[in-house]
Order: structure tokens, then C-alpha cells, then sequence
């Protein structure tokens, strides 16, 4: 496979960029060599500079439910080009989407949106802080929800990826704000409200976690984090970055019956372009400026250019049969790819893990052997499907793959295995 | 003037989203009546869903300094859209805005695109903290950096206008890390450095403030900053999300002749899309993940639709003569400003660096905070409605920058000075 441009291209971006990359997990450090320069997506499908094509199963991280380039969003994108792509003033379509948003998850009576889940995920803290009067906030070692100092402390993601859990620069007052629990250990939850009782604003967890690989919630663990919370006063922050819009129209507090009060959104709700979102129960969100005193800001927020493509997004997912389509797609592609990995799948997320046994805590995520994936992920990329770069992040399936995609895959990730031995 | 829909859309909007907004100011609070739900821009001129037509001067908070829907940035987002938004995977583009980015800082060896200005800021920050091995940082009040907990503190925009300059919900164990100076006063961050040595990280400045209003800075000021910080082993960060590639090409730093450590940008450099941008010396840049152990990381980082709007209007923008005409332009609107304000008897203060300015309702000299804070919002406020109805859309806080873009004509100019006078008069 040849790489030339990219090559050239990476050695010029590492002279401009730390690492050549924009996101660390880009830059291809965890599964080494060159990673591709893109030139183009459509549908299910990206090009690379030197023109090689690749089954992308990346998504760009999420967000491309609908594959690449989906007409619809193009379209919307062209005509809010035109009429201008910000304003700093409100515009019709911001309600459009809060409508289309609040309509899909009942425990949002009201949300504000901003640029980024990272802007999502530091918004709702502080939401919660300013609520309930509380400093310190609960979050589970190996779940990833943006990059606010507070939360990068034994992160997932590209943190546990790159074995930077706790970020240099944090300083320890914040850090020492921020309790660690283990994600699916609700014991590990419970010691903490008794150390801290009264102390502790809210809990804050992907409810299927997505940056540790996927790791879905064992029975009752999302239950039980909703009485512990409840009893204590303290808030439950879904971070649906991941699961919103994807595991089901409903989210993943739609698939599992949880209502928390506050939710993070992001990904898919921008249709590839940077949008994040936080909201909840109204008398919470009454605390966010203008109404209260819980300050949050930003110049690009609700711009028309990236609400347009969010719109057009959710509107198609509304269409009948798209959660079954993708979930049909993603059982096809890992039921397909059998039993030389452990599979974690919720809807159209998936993770396969070279992993002895059942996954279902970080410990075991940990167990992975991120060295044959890392050549797996070579030996697959050279057949042209482009995967996760990295053991522990999320694979996704968009309705613009078709079944052909998926077949052709399964016979790569076959030939792939045989080729690594 | 006709506001129905607007106000039909705004109720809608209140139910939905705190304030009706989804950025505080937006909602007028700070200067009353229901906000315009802005339909379409092309230009200097806005139209919102009533179609009353305005000259603009926010320019949705400083990105568009070619006007609304620029051709040529039209044209590259249409493309774009084409081949695909996003990719989370490294693009060409990427290199090329980093690579125009250094080239127009030399301060800059190494650059990071991010998603927003408080994206930017905050990643400044952890990078000071990581390189210096200290944690305490030096803010100024009034200043406001984006929206990361340890700088909503004395902030200014938004928090300011809204009479909140230290928001709810920031532990005190993080307030404490952060240290407030005043603007234009050297010796209140001196005493900082005396007080705590070998303990600050750095100092973060908008160089010409913009969010407390435009207030620039005092002679000396920032060299003083960059000798303290210097001599301290301190970070000097220039938060120039507002002022960078908008009052110079290479932005406060060229302008005023200061190296910075680390620079924060933002707004122009996403052409209409949100971008930011943290970058700096090489050796501290070194720092980020993947290269070190201080993490930051976007999906959205650098995509190539954003990315293509920020490339196209910095491509445009290194054209010949265009800080000239910005000038020529804002010169133009200060100076018949400052005529409205004289000939009607109020007592006014503009304050200008390049393309940016805030006309204060103060007597002046505007210089320090305290200065600005002597402004009479509430007068401000019926100033602002009385240009609005006669077309000509202000910051709608006195704590906020206006801005003068490419696509103003001197029929514009000439015109929102004959409404100035016209509104002043009303105003009795």
C-alpha cells in the first residue's frame, strides 16, 4: 500500500503540529506507522491522498451516522452557507434543534448548545456544582469526557491510550475534586457517597462506555447509580457524546429506562460539524446564564451552518427503520467476524477486543493485547477497512454501509487473522 | 418595527433553552426588548425573520472580517461539503492553516486547532501549568478567556454584563488557583509575582482587551508583562482570539512588538466556523500529547470544512492593502462617531485599535476597569434600541467590541453616523 503523500504530508505536520496531528489518538502512536492523509468521504467509504480506499468503520469518531456526505446534509450545508454561517444572534433553526433534541429525550426539558462534547461535558459539572452547592463529582477511570481539567484524571480514550491517564497540568486542588470509581463496580460508587457524604455534586458516566472500547452497563449498574444519586441529592450526568442518536432514538437512557438529570450530547447532534450539547431537568438548566448565576458562553454556539447539518441529521434518523437497519448492519458485520475476538456491541457501536475473557470492567479492557491489534489494524488497513487506531475506542456502522461493505469486510478481517498467525 | 415573528420565535426559544439563547448576551437582557432571529447575512448587512434589514457591526462577535457569506469562502465551504466534513483522521488543510498560522506568528513554532476559543484558552493554561510545573495563573479582570472554570473568575463579557464575573459552580479549591490584576496596572501583577514566587505558571492577557469593551493597552504594559513573566520563568499567554489577524495580520504581538509564550486564537481563524488555536514556542509545545504528558484531544478538531473557512479568509486577508483599508474604514465610523457624540451633548469615549472599537457612554478617559465600569449601561441601552430601529445592529452590551469588516462600504460608514446622530437626538 502506498503512502507517499501521506508521508510527506505528516513529516511537513510534524514540523506544525505537536505530534502532526490535531486529536494525539490521530497520530497513529498506539498501532505506529503512517496514518493516511484523508482526501474525501462519501457514504461508507474515504480516500486517502496517495488513493487508496478504505470500509471506514471510524466515522470520524461518531458523528457520521449517516456516513459520509450524506446529500441531505450536504444540501442543508449549502443553502446555510449561503445565507451566512454565524451571527452571534439567535437564529430559527437553534429552536428547530432543541426541538428535535427535547422531543427524543424526555429528561431534557431544556438545553443549551455549545461547540464540543468537551464544552458539553465541563458545562454540565459545573451545572451540577452550581446546583446542588457540591464540589466534589464522581467519574469512572477509563470513561473520557472531554478534555476540562477536572475530568482528565485516569481518563479513557486517547488518555489511556497514550498511558497519560492524568494529564500533566491538571493542578492537584482540581484533581483532588475529582473521586474515581470503577465503571460497573457499584460498590466502588456507594464507598465513595459514604466517605463524602453530602459533598458530592454529581456523578458523571457514559452510560455504555465508549472511550475504554465499548464496555456496556451490567444489569442494574445504571439503576443503582440513579437510587444512589437520588438518595444522596447529588446529580447523574449521562454523557451520551457516544450513545446519543446512536444506540436508539432514545439514547441509551431510552434503551436502558434511566432518567438523569442532566445529559451531554455531541457527535451526531452536529452532522460532522462541531456542535456539542448539555440540558436536563428545567429548574436545573434555570441556574445557566442568563436566567441564574452558572456562567457559559461561546461565539460559534448555535451557529445556523452547524445546527443546519444537526437538523438535517436527526431528521433522517427519524425515518422508520433506521436503528434497526444500523443494529442490523453491526450484528451482521460481529457476528460475521467470529470468535477471534471479544466482542462488545450496543446498537451500531462495537468494539472487538483481543481479549481472553469477558470485558466488562477496565481491568479487563486492560488485558487486551493492544500489540496484535495494533498489527491487525496494519494488516486490515492494507485490505482497505479502515478501523479505530486504537484497542480502546469505538467502532461504528452508518446507514450508508450496505451489506456488500459488511461482507467484504468480514472476508478482510479473515484474511487479516490468517495473515497475523 | 415589526418584530412578530422574532418574538413568536422567541418564546419558542425560551421554552427550550435557557434565556432563549444559547450564548447569554444574545438575549438583550443587558439592554431590554426581545432579540431579531436573524434570517440571513450577506455583507455588512444582516436581515432577520421580519425582514428589517441592518448595517452590522457585531459581526458575529469579530470571525467575520470579510462580511457575511464571502464568496470565496461560499465557494470552499460548498466544495468541502462535497468531499466529506469530517474525518477524524489527519487532512492537507490542516497543515496549510497551521502552516499560515506560523507563518503570520513567529512566536508560533508549533500550533494546535481546537474547536472553540475556550478550548483554546483552557488548553493555554494546563500547557503553562504543565511546562512550569506550577499551578497558579495570573488573569486580568474583565478579561475573559472562554468559559474553563479557573478563568470565571472577575470575567468579563457575558459575566460581566450579566452582573456574574465569578460564576456559581466553580469550587473555591480552583478559584484559588487563579490570581485577579488589573488592566494596565503593572504593579498589581508584580505584587502577585512577590507574593507567590517560583509559584505562577503564567499570565494570561487579552493584549488589547476586548471583552470589557476595547480598552488597549497603556504604554509599556505589555513589555512590562513580558519582562515579569520573564524574569519570574512564568508563561506570557496572549489570548488573542479577538485581535489576532484582525487589528494587524500578525496580530497584538506584531503590532505592539511583544513575544509571547503561547498564543490563544480563535474567531477569524475559522472564517464562520468554530475554530481555535493554542501554539507556541517549540520546546513547550512539545508538552501535548502525543509528544507529552499534558492531554488535549477534539473530535472535531481541524476538520476540513472548518478548516477551509479559516484558510480561505486568511488567504484573503494577506491581500495588499487590506489592513489599510480596515483602517481607513474604522477611522471613518470612530471619527463621525465621536462627531454624534460631541454635537449631541453626550458624553461618549471611543475607544479604537484597528477594526475594533466600543463606543462608551462615559465621559472617559477609558483606560482601567474601574474607568469602564463607570459607563452608563442603562443609556447605552436606549442608544442601542434607537440605532436598531433605524437599522444598525450594535453589540448589545456596552462590555463588548464592534467591528468594522471588508465588506463595509463608506456609504455604510457614512450612513451609521447619520443614524447616530439621528438616534442620539431621539435619545433627550
Amino acid at each position: 500500500m502506498q503512502l507517499t503523500k501521506s508521508e510527506a504530508l505528516f513529516a511537513e505536520a510534524q514540523r506544525l503540529m505537536p505530534g502532526g496531528v490535531n486529536s494525539p489518538v490521530r497520530s497513529f502512536r498506539a498501532v505506529t506507522g503512517t496514518p493516511p492523509f484523508i482526501a474525501s468521504g462519501s457514504g461508507s467509504r474515504v480516500v486517502d491522498v496517495d488513493g487508496n480506499e478504505y470500509i471506514d468503520y471510524l466515522g470520524s469518531w461518531g458523528p457520521l451516522v449517516l456516513g459520509h456526505a450524506h446529500p441531505s446534509v450536504v444540501a442543508a450545508l449549502m443553502r446555510a452557507a449561503e445565507n451566512g454561517t454565524s451571527f452571534g444572534a439567535p437564529v430559527e433553526q437553534e429552536v428547530e434543534l432543541a426541538r428535535l433534541i427535547t422531543g427524543a429525550l424526555p429528561s431534557i426539558e431544556s438545553l443549551r448548545l455549545v461547540n464540543s462534547g468537551t464544552e458539553a461535558c465541563m458545562s454540565a459539572i459545573r451545572l451540577a456544582r452550581a446546583f446542588t452547592g457540591r464540589d466534589k463529582i464522581i467519574k469512572f477511570a477509563g470513561n473520557y469526557h472531554g478534555h476540562a481539567d477536572g475530568l482528565l484524571v485516569r481518563a479513557g480514550s486517547g488518555g489511556l491510550t497514550h498511558g497519560i491517564p492524568t494529564s500533566a497540568g491538571v493542578p492537584e486542588s482540581y484533581a483532588s475534586e475529582t473521586l474515581v470509581a470503577d465503571f460497573n463496580d457499584l460498590d466502588s460508587v456507594e464507598q465513595l457517597f459514604n466517605s463524602y457524604p453530602n459533598a458530592i455534586a454529581g456523578i458523571i458516566v457514559e452510560p455504555v462506555a465508549g472511550n475504554m472500547g465499548v464496555v456496556g452497563p451490567t444489569p442494574g449498574f445504571l439503576e443503582g447509580l440513579r437510587r444512589v444519586t437520588a438518595h444522596d441529592g447529588a446529580m447523574l450526568i449521562f454523557d451520551e457524546v457516544i450513545t446519543g442518536f446512536r444506540v436508539g432514538a432514545g439514547g441509551a437512557q431510552g434503551l436502558y429506562g434511566i432518567m438523569p438529570d442532566i445529559t451531554t450530547l455531541g457527535k451526531i447532534i452536529g452532522g460532522g460539524l462541531p456542535v456539542g450539547c448539555y440540558g436536563g431537568r428545567r429548574e436545573i438548566m434555570e441556574r445557566v446564564a442568563p436566567l441564574g448565576d452558572m456562567y457559559q458562553a461561546g461565539t460559534l454556539s448555535g451557529n445556523p451552518l452547524a445546527v443546519s447539518a444537526g437538523v438535517a441529521t436527526l431528521t433522517e434518523l427519524r425515518k422508520p427503520g433506521v436503528y434497526e437497519q444500523i443494529d442490523r448492519l453491526a450484528t451482521r458485520l460481529t457476528d460475521g467476524v467470529g470468535a477471534a475476538f471479544r466482542i462488545n456491541r450496543v446498537g451500531s457501536m462495537f468494539t472487538g477486543f483481543f481479549n481472553p475473557g469477558p470485558v466488562e470492567s477496565l481491568a479487563e479492557v486492560e488485558q487486551s493485547d493492544a500489540t496484535k491489534y495494533g498489527r491487525y489494524f496494519h494488516a486490515l488497513l492494507e485490505r482497505g477497512v479502515y478501523i479505530a487506531p486504537s484497542q480502546f475506542e469505538a467502532g461504528f456502522v452508518s446507514t450508508a454501509h450496505t451489506e456488500a461493505d459488511i461482507d467484504a469486510t468480514i472476508e478482510r478481517v479473515r484474511e487479516a487473522l490468517a495473515e497475523l498467525g | 418595527m415589526n418584530q412578530t415573528r422574532s418574538q413568536q420565535l422567541f418564546e419558542q426559544a425560551q421554552r427550550y433553552i435557557p434565556g432563549g439563547v444559547n450564548s447569554p448576551v444574545r438575549s438583550f437582557r443587558a439592554v431590554t426588548g426581545t432579540p431579531p432571529f436573524i434570517a440571513r447575512g450577506q455583507g455588512s448587512h444582516v436581515w432577520d425573520v421580519d425582514g428589517n434589514e441592518y448595517i452590522d457591526y457585531l459581526g458575529s462577535w469579530g470571525p467575520l472580517v470579510l462580511g457575511h457569506a464571502h464568496p470565496t469562502v461560499v465557494e470552499a465551504l460548498h466544495r468541502a461539503a462535497e468531499g466529506g466534513t469530517s474525518f477524524g483522521a489527519p487532512v492537507e488543510l490542516e497543515v496549510e492553516l497551521a502552516r499560515t498560522i506560523c507563518e503570520a506568528l513567529p512566536s508560533v513554532d508549533s500550533v494546535r486547532l481546537v474547536s472553540s476559543g475556550t478550548e483554546a484558552c483552557m488548553s493555554a493554561i494546563r500547557l503553562a501549568r504543565a511546562y512550569t510545573g506550577r499551578s497558579k495563573v495570573i488573569k486580568f479582570s474583565g478579561c475573559y478567556h472562554g468559559h474553563a472554570d479557573g478563568l470565571l473568575v472577575r470575567a468579563g463579557s457575558g459575566a460581566m454584563t450579566h452582573g456574574i464575573p465569578t460564576s456559581a459552580g466553580v469550587p473555591d479549591a480552583y478559584g484559588a488557583e487563579t490570581l485577579v490584576a488589573d488592566y494596565n496596572d503593572i504593579a498589581s501583577v508584580e505584587s502577585f509575582f512577590q507574593a507567590w514566587p517560583e509559584a505562577i505558571a503564567g499570565v494570561i492577557v487579552e493584549p488589547v482587551a476586548g471583552n470589557m469593551g476595547v480598552v488597549p493597552p497603556a504604554e509599556g504594559f505589555l513589555q512590562s508583562l513580558r519582562q515579569v513573566t520573564a524574569d519570574n520563568g512564568a508563561m506570557l499567554i496572549f489570548d488573542e482570539v479577538i485581535t489576532g489577524f484582525r487589528i494587524a495580520y500578525g496580530g497584538a504581538q506584531t503590532l505592539y512588538g511583544i513575544t509571547p509564550d503561547i498564543t490563544c486564537l480563535g474567531k477569524i481563524i475559522g472564517g464562520g466556523l468554530p475554530v481555535g488555536a493554542y501554539g507556541g514556542r517549540r520546546d513547550i509545545m512539545e508538552m501535548v500529547a502525543p509528544l507529552g504528558p499534558m492531554y488535549q484531544a477534539g473530535t472535531l478538531s481541524g476538520n476540513p470544512l472548518a478548516v477551509t473557512a479559516g484558510l480561505t479568509t486568511l488567504t484573503e486577508l494577506q491581500k495588499a492593502g487590506t489592513y489599510e483599508k480596515l483602517e481607513s474604514l474604522a477611522t471613518r465610523l470612530a471619527d463621525g462617531i465621536t462627531q454624534a457624540f460631541a454635537q449631541a451633548e453626550v458624553p461618549a469615549t471611543l475607544n479604537r485599535v484597528g477594526s475594533m472599537m466600543t463606543g462608551f457612554l462615559n465621559a472617559g478617559p477609558v483606560d482601567v476597569l474601574a474607568q469602564v465600569e463607570q459607563s452608563n449601561t442603562e443609556a447605552y441601552g436606549r442608544y442601542f434600541h434607537a440605532m436598531l430601529e433605524r437599522g444598525v445592529y450594535l453589540a448589545p452590551s456596552q462590555f463588548e467590541a464592534g467591528f468594522v469588516s471588508l465588506a463595509h462600504s463608506e456609504e455604510d460608514i457614512d450612513r451609521t453616523v447619520a443614524i447616530a446622530a439621528e438616534a442620539l437626538g431621539s435619545l433627550g
